[in-house]
């Protein structure tokens, strides 16, 4: 019932389309986040399914209503800002139970409402506070309970927690997911921060300038981005990328990664994927899918730079167009200016056509 | 960290200097206040700070009893005018309050542009001395001379600009999501506004009133052209404390004085704790 359909959807400002066409199917219980930089259109697509900002083109539609042009207080759906929106001028209580007193509910099922979501969010010793002198931490936890306490079926979140601490934002995404696991309500939550993507939702659709460039479970738009951008723009550090050409070498099809010499030979896939190409491709790989090889076997790069995180390491190679990294899990002997032979594992590597950007198929 | 001496002294004189330029003259006025008339028609070595022979003559004088030293009978008393001033700046700060009040909120949230709310602020560079006299002309059309509630009218007119544009800037920066919150939950937009922007904005409110109420109350040129008799207000009255015989009244215009001063300072110190609220609106959390 409370699935939500995107249809051709179109806002523009002026001259400025913030964004371009876009169809997204979020199936009714679903925990989707919408993924992308700064003025990607992620908001505005958040704001569109709310009711807060009209589509310059396209419908909206939860389950088979159309809500296109419905007022968003009569969309029935939770909302969390940003910037939490807390009423400063009433107590926690007040906030908590303002949707239950807004809808005339009776007094008790509010009160007995109010009184179990305070719970769940822990916020029971704060009910008699008022809002404005709550720290940041605890307000966003009542703005999620103001949203939660009205059970909406469609639940809608922009970047709610990248304006609390780390680690209270740790705390919160176990919690929001938990509080999904419970109601099963339909949750978009907009984001940018790729570790609230990737730990929390179903599916992801990832935006950037406007367009959506992929939709698809964490591990998927992991494993297998469409684009140079979603390959990049998930992970951390994203993904290498190299320029090449593809070359036949007496082990099976490779890609000449011209300075960096030749790329070890592809598994049949990408091999496949590569004979379909033509012209200049992409060699991607996943910097935490490789490993150190003797020389010769590798791609060899100079070490530029390392950063340890723990146990962790990320190691930065070579320069300008012929830079990667290489992420360890243990500590390895490299040195500045050490020369590493990185060898990506096979399964793990993805081309891209150098001149759309898109991932190669075989 | 500790700041040197030198520099301490210096800090306080300064403080010094400044409380002296400010308070002298109220402490003055409060003094002659309490004087008879001898004490505040003396000169030279006669004068004192603290009145030697201290009485409530002045006060008594203003509002109408007879007092042994002054002899000169008064033409009215000092209840209508100070009736007249409550009415007329009170009644005028509604006015441009709930106007300006409103006209900001539209002009904030709907208005596109920035040609409208500056309009709406010429109205406050005009000289008041280049318009009424027309106004003067209009008011008597009107029927509404010498009558409080045609000084609360143009109160009202002539302080709107300035009660639209604090709360303009009020409403500018209070964060929009806070009444998308509410919409959302199923608030109308009447409801959104009274319920939750206006509660909120209740120390932006206030210093916004007291501003536009203190502006009201001293005001001298309007009531001089628009009242006559009946509805004189406290500054015109307290010109009028004159006679042939004594010249100025200072005693009565200080007991005066005193008086008028007690409304804006009730008020400062009852909304005293929103003022500074109100006047630091802009650190909301954003």
């Amino acid at each position: 019932m409370s699935a939500i359909r995107l249809e051709n959807l179109v806002k523009r400002y002026g001259s400025f389309t913030a964004l371009r066409t876009m169809d997204l199917l979020i199936e009714d219980g679903e925990f989707m986040a919408l993924l992308g930089p700064s003025g990607c259109g992620k908001s505005t697509t958040m704001n569109m399914i709310a009711g807060m900002e009209r589509p310059s083109e396209g419908r909206i539609l939860f389950g088979d209503r159309d809500m296109t042009g419905v007022p968003m207080g009569r969309r029935g759906v939770g909302f969390v800002f940003q910037n939490f929106a807390i009423f400063t001028h009433m107590t926690v209580r007040q906030n908590l139970s303002y949707g239950l007193r807004m809808a005339k509910l009776p007094q008790a099922e509010t009160e007995r409402r109010t009184l179990a979501i305070a719970e769940f969010l822990r916020l029971t010793p704060f009910l008699d506070r008022r809002a404005d002198g709550l720290s940041v931490n605890i307000l966003q936890r009542v703005a999620i309970g103001r949203s939660a306490v009205m059970e909406p079926a469609i639940f809608l979140l922009d970047e709610p927690l990248s304006n609390v601490d780390a680690a209270f934002r740790a705390v919160m995404r176990a919690e929001l997911k938990q509080l999904q696991r419970q109601f099963r309500q339909t949750m978009v939550y907009v984001t940018h921060d790729q570790l609230e993507a990737m730990t929390m939702a179903d599916r992801i659709a990832v935006m950037d300038h406007g367009v959506l460039q992929q939709v698809g479970r964490p591990i998927e738009v992991y494993n297998d981005p469409v684009n140079i951008f979603v390959a990049t723009f998930i992970g951390a550090p994203g993904m290498n990328l190299l320029k090449g050409r593809p070359v036949q070498t007496d082990r099976g099809l490779a890609v000449d990664l011209g300075p960096l010499g030749i790329s070890p030979p592809l598994g049949s896939a990408q091999a496949c994927a590569l004979r379909a190409a033509s012209g200049e491709v992409i060699y991607g790989f996943r910097p935490e899918q490789a490993s150190l090889a003797p020389p010769g076997e590798g791609i060899p790069g100079s070490v530029t730079f390392e950063e340890r995180i723990g146990a962790r390491s990320i190691v930065h190679l070579g320069e300008g167009s012929t830079a990667f990294r290489a992420v360890f899990e243990k500590d390895v002997p490299l040195a500045m200016g050490d020369v590493a032979h990185v060898l990506p594992h096979p399964d793990a590597v993805r081309l891209f056509d150098a001149s759309t950007g898109r991932v190669l198929k075989g | 960290m500790s700041r040197s001496l030198s520099f301490e002294c210096l800090r306080y004189a300064a403080i010094l200097v400044a409380l002296a330029i400010t308070l002298v003259p109220i402490l003055w006025m409060v003094s002659m206040a309490f004087k008879p008339v001898a004490e505040w028609q003396a000169t030279g070595s006669d004068l004192t700070w603290i009145p030697k022979d201290p009485t409530l003559d002045n006060f008594r004088y203003i509002f109408g009893e007879s007092s042994s030293n002054l002899i000169v009978a008064l033409e009215r008393t000092a209840v209508k005018p100070i009736l007249s001033s409550l009415l007329s700046a009170t009644l005028g700060t509604l006015i441009a309050m709930s106007a300006g009040t409103a006209a900001a909120y539209g002009l904030s949230r709907y208005g596109t542009g920035a040609n409208l709310p500056l309009a709406l602020l010429q109205l406050r560079l005009f000289p008041p001395m280049a318009v009424m006299i027309p106004v003067m002309v209009m008011w008597s059309w009107l029927g509404l001379m010498d009558s409080w509630y045609g000084l609360a009218l143009i109160y009202g007119i002539v302080t709107l600009p300035f009660a639209f544009w604090l709360m303009k800037v009020f409403f500018d920066d209070m964060p929009r999501e806070i009444e998308e919150a509410a919409q959302v939950e199923g608030c109308s937009r009447w409801r959104v506004f009274t319920r939750v922007t206006l509660p909120m904005m209740r120390a932006p409110l206030a210093s916004a009133a007291l501003f536009v109420f203190i502006l009201n109350w001293s005001d001298y040129l309007i009531a001089l052209l628009l009242t006559t008799r009946e509805w004189v207000t406290i500054p015109v009255y307290m010109a009028s404390l004159s006679s042939s015989m004594t010249g100025q009244l200072y005693g009565a215009k200080a007991a005066l004085g005193l008086i008028a001063a007690v409304p804006p300072v009730l008020l400062g110190i009852m909304i005293q704790r929103h003022l500074v609220r109100g006047l630091t609106f802009g650190a909301l959390r954003q």
